[in-house]
């Protein structure tokens, strides 16, 4: 009776006393949905439409992601037709340097017998990028962007791809060789204390020029690094991306920016359907995602280095409690301390006249190996 | 014959009080007899029984002849020199005292019966009245001598208080011409001329009956017990049993004895649970108190408790009621016609009735219950003054101490009081005052970083005044406020108070005006001057670095002037019209951003910022609402009505979840939000059934809402300068049939109410950046088609009575996360369509007994136990559902509030 009383009484004040797993029936079209993603470029730079298929939310271990084989081709009002090479996986190639005048529309035949429209897409040559920058502010370090609009590029979208360069909280350039049951210098390829990692960023940034005098966007906020941050402890690098879009494509990436931003919990906003320019031609009321544009992406990279920025210590959660253990071990018990490879060398111990050490104080491989954390070869575009 | 002595005024149960209207007759010889000898005859001759004391009558000597008599005219003889006065009771007991009836089912008190011209004037002799005469000329034959009927009206009121009844039901069981009395106790009954036995049944509680003799138009007022039976139930409201004869339609009453015969939530009666009974009456979760009458939303419900507008009507995250059973004498909730006094919300008015307390004695009474515990006090201060407050409060913390070793519930805190305090002083027959002051106040968290509050804050000062018998007036003003506030203390550089209030001042004129029979007219004033502080952000202690944001504040004016007319065209036909006209005004100062013109209003189209100086008049609004309803009664028991009304609302709620959560804020229109309107018409039967035992309704009703507001997606609506740009200007509809079976008398009590309904709303033809599922129709948050509510209640012996409650309703729509895919290089959740999904049905049954103690008058205190189990399946009635990330997949949960059967007691005390 007693432990009814409580467990009623912790349902009622923690909300998430009581919860069960949900596992709504959902109506089968609403699972597969086709997903159509492409910026074609019209000035002949190879270009990719990506085709795919919505997968369950719920995890699967046996999913395996299938991808829809079709013909894919743009054709203009005029006409004119401009097949898409199918790269397999999905990827659909468009190179052409196209007439930017007229106006197209996509069409899709998948093996399944399905076939897809675009509405009329006009393409949208995007101005230049005139500036990136960034600024110290008491937040950090912000990124931002300067451009400015034109007659037929009003609404634009920014994305963007990080790389920084980082460093382990404890740096070792020794190694246990476990042949030579020894602690060994390592070796350029083998170095773990300056590594680099980076990847797309999901963030979208829209913006409408003509909300500034002479549509002259500037210093459009684009990221901001926190102080002490990771991303600049070493070197930051960030590669912008700027489209042009008409109307409905800044609409559709408007509502795929909110919804990503949320993920319905009990308070949360509603989201919203979001659906694109692509239409069956079988079924009209047949879900598909994606806006696909015509048009040119202009890009521009940035490098921040820490010196440009200090003060900045940086704090990565990842290191905390990293330190270097006080006992020396000694030579005799190299391999039973490093030989897992989670203890890592780090400090040699040599006494005074001598010259060879009688051992290394140690510390956990998470706090000097660099490479569980990124890649330790440097990208092809960095600039020291 | 049995001589025995009883206590005078010691009356409890009698079986059902049967209405005799025939008395036995007496005939014989009664010549100088004693007093105990004459009714040792009586008894013998008829099956009457006399109960007297000895030493009362030991003087007494009966000298007189009956031929084919009533003993009431005997006794009225045999009593007439001596200060010894009579009841009968329906088992024909007849009760004998001194100088003062015994309270059996009579009054001990007066009744008067004169012309109505000098109703006032002989006030006072209505003792020697009722004994001289028991069957009372109405009225005079020359009025109007060529019609066939004539029309009875007055007031009727509680011996115990001296107070109108409101809800008492005026019969004559004949021709079955019944009609219930208003809030001010008046009843009026069109009658054949003629005599008639005038039966008055105050619901739950004792039935009185006056014989009259009808001669022309007039006055019977009447006097009558409420109940004793039920010792802290006051009945409330218009009942069940005037459902058809009424004029009103898509009215819904709940007494507050109704409300604790139903099983309550952690065993706190809560008046809003009982308003969830009623057809048409849906909530979207069970831990909301947010409720939604006939598909609109909950914003759409004017709460009132007297004079004062309640904005947020919960406890505790909405799992209590703020109001103090104690202190309400009833609800209703007006669902279809609202009457044309009330104004400025879509949906419905509830109108809580508070109560001011008794006037004989000072007396309270209290609860205490596993979570909270409530006290009032109430009673007489002088002869024209009576009072009552009432105070609630929780406390569950030594609860939550228990359950320190599971989880983390230490962290958690809720707490919450509320305290009522209403006067009422009566200058002289034509002036009174009423005082009402209301604060509740609620603080509570889930985790020790982050602490909630609101807070209502009520005052309404209301003078009555009658200017004539015809014309009555009531002057009211006060100031309604809430306001709630977020203290986070994540980390110290974070800390922040976020705050926002809503606070309203209001004047008020109403009077009403019965020109003749036939009209009763309503016109008044109402203004409201509104205040409201969007939000603020601050920093919380010296160490944190949050920048203060503050969003101007909004103010209003709003005017708005009525008339209505209840017109009794014909004993068949009766309409009731009206309008009511408002003005609405947003002043400054302000600063309001412009848009490219027949443009959606985006971030991308604002093209500049236009500011208003104090007190100049940004945004205007005016326009009229219309009420029309009308009653035809096809015979005794049944009648068919129709109403249309259109309404108007100039404040919003903000609230872009499903759930009604407190830090949801008001907002004022504004040049971009308009206030909502939106239009009902209704049609409706109603029949009684079994000798009135029975009594069923069915109303179909369509309803059109326009300038409703929705939220793009993501919507952003705390402490968002811009809220115009987030929210999408939107129409609604609802339609549906509420079908109610009541059962109000009888040792089964119960009703049985089944809606059907959708609500449905869609993006309106502006120019908007999205257009929520194309444009289409689609489900409101609250769409639930199928409703059903079974409550019944058996009452086991006059102590024990024990109570069931069925309730059902299809699931609410949800916006699904459906499936996921990657797009611009990230994983993208897909969503379905808005609201295309729903979450499981609910179902719940509840069960609860409710135990009197002892009913002796002069207890010192009389308790009743009310124990019971609510969701007596353990059925884990989803409350939410909702995704969260973990290991790095989205995984869905439903969330139940009340997964298990909740068992709860509360002891009840009244003195």
């Amino acid at each position: 009776m007693n432990r009814l009383v409580y467990i009623s009484l912790l349902c009622v004040i923690l909300l998430n006393g009581c919860r069960e797993p949900f596992n709504p029936d959902i109506d089968p079209t609403d699972l597969s949905v086709l997903v159509v993603e492409g910026y074609l470029d019209t000035q002949g730079i190879p270009s990719e439409l990506k085709l795919s298929y919505t997968r369950n939310i719920q995890p699967d271990d046996s999913f395996s992601p299938t991808y829809p084989e079709a013909d894919v081709y743009l054709r203009s009002e005029a006409g004119a037709e401009y097949p898409l090479t199918n790269k397999g996986l999905g990827i659909f190639e468009f190179a052409y340097d196209i007439p930017e005048d007229e106006n197209y529309r996509l069409y899709i035949s998948t093996n399944e017998g399905k076939s897809y429209t675009s509405d009329l897409i006009k393409p949208i040559l995007t101005p230049d990028i005139i500036e990136v920058g960034f600024e110290k502010n008491e937040l950090g370090a912000e990124v931002y962007l300067t451009t400015k609009g034109d007659e037929n590029a009003d609404d634009f979208l920014w994305t963007y791809e990080e790389t920084y360069a980082f460093r382990p909280k404890i740096s070792s350039s020794y190694r246990y060789d476990e042949e030579l049951d020894d602690v060994v210098i390592r070796k350029e390829d083998e170095r773990t204390n300056l590594c680099y990692r980076g990847g797309v960023s999901p963030d979208l940034i829209l913006e409408t020029s003509s909300r500034f005098e002479n549509q002259y966007v500037f210093r459009q906020s684009i990221t901001q690094i926190l102080q002490d941050e990771e991303r600049l402890s070493v070197r930051y690098s960030i590669l912008i991306s700027q489209k042009a879009l008409d109307k409905e494509a800044s609409e559709f990436w408007e509502i795929l920016r909110k919804n990503t931003n949320d993920l319905g919990s009990i308070f949360s906003p509603l989201p919203s359907n979001i659906r694109g320019n692509i239409r069956s031609d079988q079924d009209s009321s047949e879900p598909v995602i994606g806006h696909v544009s015509l048009g040119t992406v202009k890009q521009k990279r940035l490098f921040i280095d820490v010196r440009e920025v200090i003060p900045w210590r940086a704090q990565e959660p990842d290191y905390f409690d990293c330190f270097i253990d006080q006992d020396t071990v000694l030579i005799d018990r190299y391999r039973q301390a490093f030989g897992t490879g989670s203890f890592v060398p780090v400090v040699s111990i040599v006494l005074e006249g001598a010259y060879d050490p009688i051992g290394y104080r140690g510390a956990l491989r998470r706090c000097t190996d660099c490479t569980l954390r990124g890649t330790n070869i440097k990208p092809d575009f960095w600039e020291d | 014959m049995k001589k025995i002595l009883l206590l005078i005024f010691v009356i409890c149960f009698f079986a059902e009080v049967n209405a005799q209207t025939k008395s036995p007759k007496l005939t014989g010889m009664y010549l100088g007899m004693s007093f105990e000898r004459f009714a040792e005859r009586v008894e013998s001759e008829t099956d009457f029984k006399f109960y007297f004391k000895e030493k009362d009558v030991e003087n007494l000597q009966v000298n007189l002849q009956a031929t084919d008599s009533d003993i009431k005219m005997i006794l009225s003889q045999v009593f007439a020199k001596t200060d010894l006065t009579y009841s009968i009771d329906s088992s024909n007991r007849i009760w004998v005292s001194k100088t003062r009836k015994i309270q059996i089912d009579f009054p001990s008190d007066y009744f008067l019966v004169q012309e109505r011209q000098d109703m006032q004037a002989n006030a006072g002799d209505s003792l020697s009245a009722f004994d001289k005469n028991k069957r009372f000329v109405i009225g005079k034959s020359s009025d109007n001598p060529q019609s066939k009927t004539a029309v009875l009206s007055g007031v009727v009121t509680s011996i115990e208080s001296g107070k109108p009844m409101n809800g008492a039901i005026v019969l004559e069981k004949v021709d079955y011409n019944q009609v219930s009395t208003d809030q001010n106790g008046k009843y009026q009954l069109t009658l054949a001329k003629g005599r008639h036995t005038i039966w008055v049944q105050n619901i739950g509680g004792f039935q009185e009956q006056r014989q009259i003799d009808l001669k022309g138009d007039g006055v019977l007022n009447m006097s009558i017990e409420e109940t004793i039976l039920s010792l802290d139930e006051v009945v409330v409201s218009s009942g069940a049993l005037s459902n058809v004869n009424k004029l009103d339609m898509g009215v819904q009453s709940i007494t507050i004895a109704e409300v604790k015969r139903l099983p309550a939530v952690m065993g706190e009666v809560d008046v809003l649970k009982g308003v969830l009974t009623m057809p048409g009456v849906n909530t979207v979760g069970e831990a909301t108190s947010g409720f939604n009458v006939r598909g609109g939303a909950a914003d759409q419900n004017l709460i009132l408790l007297g004079n004062s507008t309640i904005f947020n009507p919960t406890h505790a995250f909405g799992f209590f009621s703020a109001f103090n059973a104690d202190i309400v004498n009833g609800v209703e909730l007006y669902k279809g016609s609202i009457p044309v006094n009330y104004g400025g919300r879509l949906s419905s008015v509830l109108q809580v009735d508070p109560n001011f307390g008794r006037s004989e004695k000072i007396g309270g009474s209290g609860g205490i219950g596993i979570l909270t515990s409530r006290l009032s006090l109430d009673g007489p201060i002088g002869d024209k003054t009576n009072f009552m407050i009432g105070g609630r409060t929780t406390y569950s913390d030594w609860a939550l101490n228990l359950l320190e070793d599971e989880a983390d519930l230490n962290d958690s805190k809720i707490t919450f009081y509320d305290i009522n305090a209403n006067i009422e002083h009566r200058f002289n027959d034509k002036n009174s005052l009423e005082f009402t002051a209301y604060l509740s106040q609620d603080d509570f968290r889930f985790d020790p970083d982050t602490t909630y509050s609101y807070q209502n804050l009520n005052f309404a000062l209301s003078w009555k005044h009658f200017f004539n018998d015809e014309l009555e007036g009531r002057f009211s003003a006060g100031s309604d406020s809430y306001q709630f506030g977020i203290i986070g203390q994540d980390n110290p550089l974070n800390s922040f108070d976020f705050g926002f209030d809503v606070n309203q001042l209001f004047l008020k004129a109403d009077f009403e005006y019965r020109k003749n029979e036939k009209h009763i007219m309503t016109f008044g004033v109402h203004g409201i001057q509104y205040s409201l502080n969007p939000g603020s952000n601050k920093p919380y202690g010296s160490e944190s670095i949050v920048i203060e944001k503050v969003l101007d504040p909004e103010n209003a004016r709003e005017i708005s002037i009525y008339f209505g007319d209840e017109f009794t065209i014909s004993d068949e036909l009766s309409v009731s019209y009206g309008g009511r006209y408002m003005l609405y005004q947003l002043v400054g100062p302000m600063t309001v951003n412009q848009y490219v013109p027949d443009a959606p209003i985006t971030e991308g189209n604002l093209i500049g910022q236009e500011t208003y100086d104090k007190g100049s008049t940004v945004k205007t609004y005016s326009g009229p609402e219309f009420r029309f309803s009308a009653r035809y009664t096809l015979d005794n028991k049944s009648s068919v009505k129709a109403g249309f009304n259109t309404m108007r609302q100039n404040i919003h709620l903000l609230s872009n979840t499903a759930a009604i959560a407190p830090t949801d804020s008001w907002k004022l229109s504004d040049t971009y939000l308009k206030p909502q309107t939106g239009g009902q018409a209704s049609v409706g039967y109603y029949r009684s059934l079994a000798k009135n035992k029975l009594e069923f309704s069915t109303e179909v009703y369509y309803r059109y809402m326009a300038n409703l507001l929705d939220y793009r997606s993501g919507a952003n609506i705390i402490l968002n300068e811009n809220i115009e740009q987030d929210v999408l200007n939107s129409d609604g509809k609802a339609y549906g049939i509420e079908i109610l079976l009541k059962k109000s008398t009888g040792l089964l009590k119960g009703s049985l109410a089944y809606t059907y309904s959708r609500s449905l709303m869609k993006t309106s033809d502006e120019p908007s950046v999205e257009k929520i599922n194309n444009g289409d129709f689609y489900s409101s948050n609250f769409d639930q088609p199928h409703h059903l509510v079974l409550t019944a209640n058996y009452e086991l012996s006059k102590r024990v009575n024990t109570s069931l409650n069925l309730n059902y309703s299809t699931g609410r729509p949800i916006t699904l996360p459906l499936s996921k895919f990657d797009y611009a290089g990230s994983e993208r959740v897909y969503f379905s369509e808005r609201n295309a999904y729903r979450i499981p049905d609910y179902f719940r049954i509840d069960w609860s007994i409710n135990i009197e103690g002892s009913h002796k008058v002069k207890k010192l205190a009389h308790s009743s136990w009310s124990l019971g189990v609510y969701n007596l399946l353990g059925r884990s009635n989803p409350y939410s559902v909702y995704y969260t990330p973990v290991e790095g997949q989205l995984r869905g949960y439903q969330l139940s509030i009340f997964a298990q059967p909740i068992p709860f007691i509360t002891y009840n005390f009244r003195f």
